[in-house]
C-alpha cells in the first residue's frame, strides 16, 4: 500500500528532478526548457493577479483611451493579418507551380531577416508625407512642400496595418512554400490538373481545403504577433490614443499601482480578443466545410492572371525599405522633393554610437547559444509530445508573457541584470530555433544512429559524432534564426533589462521619436546588418566545413 | 493513338535520350524499362506536362491526332497513374470519384449513383462515405485507378503503379488494371523496372535504346 501511494505519487510529481539512478531521463533532458519556462509561472500570478479586482475592471471601463485603443488594435492587426493571407494566397494560387514561385521562395529569406523596427522605420520613410512615395509623384503635380497627407501614424492605424500586411505575407508565402514543398502536395496538383481541372480550381478545390487547417498556427502566429507589437506601433501606429499594446506597456510600466493593474487587466483582454477571434474563425471554417458541395465535375477553364506582377509590389517595398535608410544614412542635405539627397557624407556612420549593436551582439550570441543544447538534448531525449508547449510563446501575445517575466524577476531582485535579460529572450529564441530545426532533425535517417549504436558508441557519443555533425547545415540555420529572433526582441530588453541595456531595436524605436533621421537610419541599418551577417555567416560556415564532403552540402 | 516524335530531352548540357519516337495504339500497353536514373520519369513527365523547368525537350507529343505537347495538362486528357495512390485525403472515397467525373453529368443524383455503381464494380460497395486513410493498400489502389478512369482519358500514364504493393496483392492489382484498359481500349504507357510488370504479349522499350545508337 505505501509502495502504491509512492508510485502514485512520484508519477504525479515527475517534474521534480532527484538526482539519482532511475531518473526519467525525459525529464532531465526537459530541464533546461523547465527553466526557461517554469519561473514564468509565478510571475504570471504575480502581474495578472491585480486584474482580479473588480475596482480595476471598473476603472478601465471607464478610461477614456482604451476604446479609441482597442479600436487601432482591431483595425491594424484585423486587416493587417486578412491582407497578409490575401497577399499571400494570391501569389500562391497564381504562380505555385512556376519558375517565378522557386525564385520568389529563393528571395523570402533575406527579406524575412529584416527586423520588424527596421522594417517599420523604412517604411515610415517611404509612406510619409515627405516620403519618397510623395518625393516620387512631387514632380507630376509640382509640389513643392511634403502634401497634407496622414499617411503614417494615422489614427485608424492603417499604416500599421500595411507594415504587418507587408512584413507577415512573406512570413506566410515562408510558411506556404515550405508546405508546397512536399511531393504529396505538388503530386496532387499534377492529379487533379490531369483530371481536367485549372489551376484557380485545383487550388480551390484540392489545396485550399488540404493546407488551410496546416496553416493554423502559423496564422494565429501572425495574429497574436501584431495583437502585442508594441515597436512597430510607436513608429508608425496612432499617437494619443495609441494602439492597445502601446497603451497596455505604457500602463504596465508606470509607477501608479493603479495603472500597473489596469496594465494587467487590459492585457487580459488582448487574450480574449485573440480567442475571441481564433473561435470566429474556427467557426467559418466549420461553416465552410459544412456547406462544401458534392463534386459537381465542372472543369472551368479560368483566365490566367500569371502575368499580372502582383508580387512586384510586395517584394519592391522589401528592398525600397532598405535602399531609403542606407541613402538618409548617408544623406547630408536632402530637401523635399528630390529624389535623391543633394549632398551625403559618411558623417552619421563615423559619429554612430555602436554600444547598442555590441549590446545587441552579445545578448543574441548568449540566447542562441544557450537555446542550441536546450533544442538538441529537447529533440533527442525530451518529453516530445509536448513539443507542442513550446510553441506557446509565439501564439499568445508577448505583453502577458513579458510582464510576468518582469514580477518573476522583480522578486528575485534580478531586474535590470544581464542574466535577466538573456534569459526574458530565451522564451521566444527557443520556440523560433525548434520550429527551424524540428524538420531536419525529424528527417534525419534513424538508422544511421543504430548503425553507430551498433559499433558501440552510447547515444551521447553516437550524437555528438554522426547526428550533430550530421546536422550542421540546419543546426547552424537554426543558430542564425535563433540570433535574429533576439535582435529583434523589444518588449523583454525593455522590461528585463530594466532600462539599462540599450540594443539597437529600442535605440532604434527610442529614436524614432526624435528628429535626427540620420542617426536613426544608423542603428535601423545596423539593427538589419546584425542578422543579416549571422545568416551570411551560417551558410558560409557550413559550406566551408562541409566542402570535402558533398553529402553535407 | 498515343505518338512521340522525335522526342530528345537534356539537362544542363547532358542529352537524357534523343530521337525517341513512339506510337501506341487503341488499347494497347507498351512498356518502358530502364535502369533507375535513366530518364523514365522525366520523360513521362514531359508527357504530362510537368517537365522541370530546368530540362529542354525538343520533339512533339500527339494524342488522337492532336498535339498535346503546348497545351497545359488539363487540356491534354491524359490519365495517371503513380506508385502512390494520391487520394485527396479531405474528401471521402466517393467524392474522389465523383470530383474525377465529368461534368456532363449534372445532377447530383445522378453522380452518386454513377460512383456508388463504380465502387460496386471493384468491391467496394458501400465504401462512399469512407475516409481514403482508413482504406486499405490494395483498396486505395483500386480506388485510384478508377478516378483515372472516371474522368474519360485519351490515354493512360502509368508511373511504376505496382510498386508499392505486396507481391500477391500486386499480382491481383496488375490484373485489375489490364483488364480494365482493356475494357476502355485506350493507349497506355507503363513505366517499370520490374520485367513480371510486362503485361502478356506486351511491346516492352528499353529507354537506353535511345541514349548511345539512335543519337
Amino acid at each position: 500500500m505505501a509502495q502504491a501511494l509512492r508510485l502514485a505519487l512520484e508519477r504525479a510529481l515527475p517534474l521534480v528532478p532527484q538526482n539519482r539512478p532511475g531518473l526519467p531521463r525525459q525529464w532531465l533532458a526537459a530541464l533546461p526548457v523547465l527553466l526557461i519556462f517554469g519561473p514564468l509561472l509565478p510571475g504570471l500570478y504575480w502581474a495578472l493577479s491585480p486584474a482580479m479586482e473588480p475596482m480595476v475592471w471598473q476603472a478601465l471601463w471607464m478610461d477614456a483611451q482604451w476604446p479609441h485603443a482597442l479600436r487601432s488594435t482591431l483595425i491594424s492587426n484585423v486587416l493587417g493579418t486578412v491582407l497578409a493571407c490575401g497577399m499571400a494566397a494570391l501569389l500562391a494560387t497564381l504562380h505555385y507551380p512556376s519558375r517565378l514561385w522557386s525564385s520568389l521562395q529563393r528571395r523570402l529569406p533575406l527579406l524575412l531577416s529584416v527586423p520588424h523596427a527596421a522594417f517599420a522605420v523604412g517604411l515610415f520613410f517611404l509612406i510619409a508625407p515627405s516620403g519618397w512615395l510623395a518625393r516620387a509623384i512631387a514632380h507630376f503635380f509640382q509640389w513643392t512642400s511634403p502634401p497634407d497627407w496622414v499617411t503614417v501614424q494615422d489614427p485608424y492605424a492603417l499604416s500599421l496595418a500595411l507594415a504587418l500586411a507587408i512584413k507577415e505575407s512573406w512570413f506566410l508565402l515562408w510558411v506556404l512554400a515550405a508546405v508546397l514543398g512536399e511531393q504529396a502536395v505538388s503530386r496532387q496538383m499534377v492529379i487533379a490538373r490531369s483530371l481536367g481541372y485549372s489551376r484557380t480550381q485545383t487550388w480551390r478545390l484540392i489545396l485550399w481545403p488540404q493546407l488551410l487547417p496546416r496553416l493554423r498556427w502559423p496564422v494565429m502566429a501572425v495574429f497574436a504577433y501584431g495583437l502585442s507589437v508594441v515597436d512597430m506601433a510607436i513608429i508608425l501606429g496612432p499617437g494619443t490614443p495609441p494602439t492597445l499594446a502601446v497603451l497596455i506597456w505604457r500602463w504596465l510600466t508606470d509607477p501608479d499601482p493603479a495603472l500597473q493593474a489596469r496594465g494587467s487587466a487590459a492585457s487580459l483582454i488582448l487574450l480574449i480578443v485573440l480567442l475571441v477571434c481564433v473561435l470566429a474563425v474556427r467557426g467559418l471554417g466549420w461553416l465552410l466545410k459544412q456547406i462544401q458541395p458534392y463534386p459537381g465535375g465542372q472543369r472551368k477553364p479560368t483566365a490566367n492572371w500569371r502575368w499580372l506582377p502582383l508580387h512586384m509590389p510586395l517584394f519592391v517595398t522589401g528592398y525600397a525599405v532598405v535602399a531609403v535608410l542606407i541613402l538618409w544614412s548617408v544623406a547630408q542635405t536632402w530637401f523635399f522633393p528630390a529624389l535623391l539627397p543633394d549632398a551625403v557624407s559618411l558623417e552619421s556612420w563615423l559619429l554612430a554610437d555602436w554600444t547598442p549593436f555590441w549590446t545587441t551582439w552579445w545578448l543574441a550570441i548568449a540566447a542562441s547559444l544557450l537555446c542550441l543544447p536546450t533544442v538538441l538534448i529537447w529533440f533527442e531525449w525530451g518529453p516530445k509530445h509536448l513539443n507542442a508547449l513550446l510553441y506557446l510563446p509565439l501564439i499568445v501575445p508577448a505583453l502577458p508573457l513579458v510582464a510576468g517575466q518582469y514580477a518573476t524577476l522583480l522578486h528575485l531582485h534580478l531586474d535590470g541584470t544581464a542574466v535577466a535579460l538573456v534569459w526574458s529572450h530565451l522564451l521566444w529564441v527557443l520556440p523560433y530555433m525548434v520550429l527551424t530545426l524540428i524538420g531536419p532533425y525529424r528527417a534525419f535517417d534513424a538508422r544511421l544512429m543504430s548503425s553507430a549504436r551498433a559499433l558501440g558508441y552510447s547515444p551521447w557519443r553516437a550524437c555528438l559524432a554522426v547526428k550533430w555533425p550530421m546536422l550542421l547545415r540546419p543546426i547552424l540555420a537554426t543558430l542564425a534564426v535563433g540570433f535574429a529572433v533576439s535582435v529583434a526582441q523589444y518588449l523583454p530588453t525593455l522590461f528585463a533589462g530594466g532600462g539599462r541595456f540599450i540594443t539597437v531595436t529600442t535605440e532604434a524605436v527610442a529614436l524614432s521619436a526624435g528628429g535626427n533621421r540620420r542617426v536613426l537610419t544608423v542603428q535601423a541599418l545596423l539593427q538589419i546588418a546584425l542578422p543579416m551577417a549571422a545568416f551570411g555567416l551560417a551558410a558560409f560556415a557550413a559550406n566551408w566545413l562541409g566542402r570535402h564532403r558533398k553529402g553535407l552540402r | 493513338m498515343l505518338n512521340i516524335k522525335k522526342l530528345t530531352i537534356s539537362h544542363a548540357g547532358k542529352t537524357l535520350f534523343a530521337g525517341l519516337s513512339l506510337a501506341v495504339d487503341q488499347g494497347e500497353i507498351v512498356t518502358i524499362t530502364g535502369v533507375s536514373g535513366s530518364g523514365k520519369s522525366t520523360l513521362l513527365n514531359w508527357m504530362i506536362g510537368d517537365l522541370d523547368p530546368s530540362f529542354v525537350a525538343t520533339g512533339t507529343l500527339w494524342l488522337n491526332d492532336v498535339q498535346c505537347d503546348t497545351l497545359p495538362i488539363e487540356a491534354r486528357h491524359m490519365g495517371l497513374l503513380f506508385q502512390d495512390d494520391l487520394l485527396f485525403p479531405h474528401l471521402s472515397v466517393g467524392q474522389n470519384l465523383a470530383f474525377a467525373l465529368p461534368g456532363k453529368i449534372k445532377d447530383v443524383k445522378a453522380r452518386r449513383q454513377r460512383v456508388e455503381q463504380t465502387l460496386d464494380n471493384i468491391g467496394l460497395a458501400g465504401f462512399h462515405d469512407r475516409d481514403p486513410a482508413t482504406l486499405s493498400g490494395g483498396q486505395r489502389a483500386r480506388v485510384s485507378l478508377m478516378r483515372t478512369l472516371l474522368a474519360e482519358p485519351q490515354a493512360l500514364l502509368l508511373d511504376e503503379p505496382f510498386s508499392k504493393l505486396d507481391a500477391v496483392l500486386r499480382t491481383q492489382f496488375r490484373a485489375f488494371v489490364f483488364e480494365q484498359i482493356e475494357r476502355q481500349r485506350i493507349p497506355t504507357l507503363l513505366v517499370t523496372h520490374d520485367p513480371a510488370d510486362v503485361p502478356q504479349g506486351g511491346r516492352v522499350i528499353e529507354i537506353s535504346d535511345w541514349q548511345h545508337s539512335h543519337v
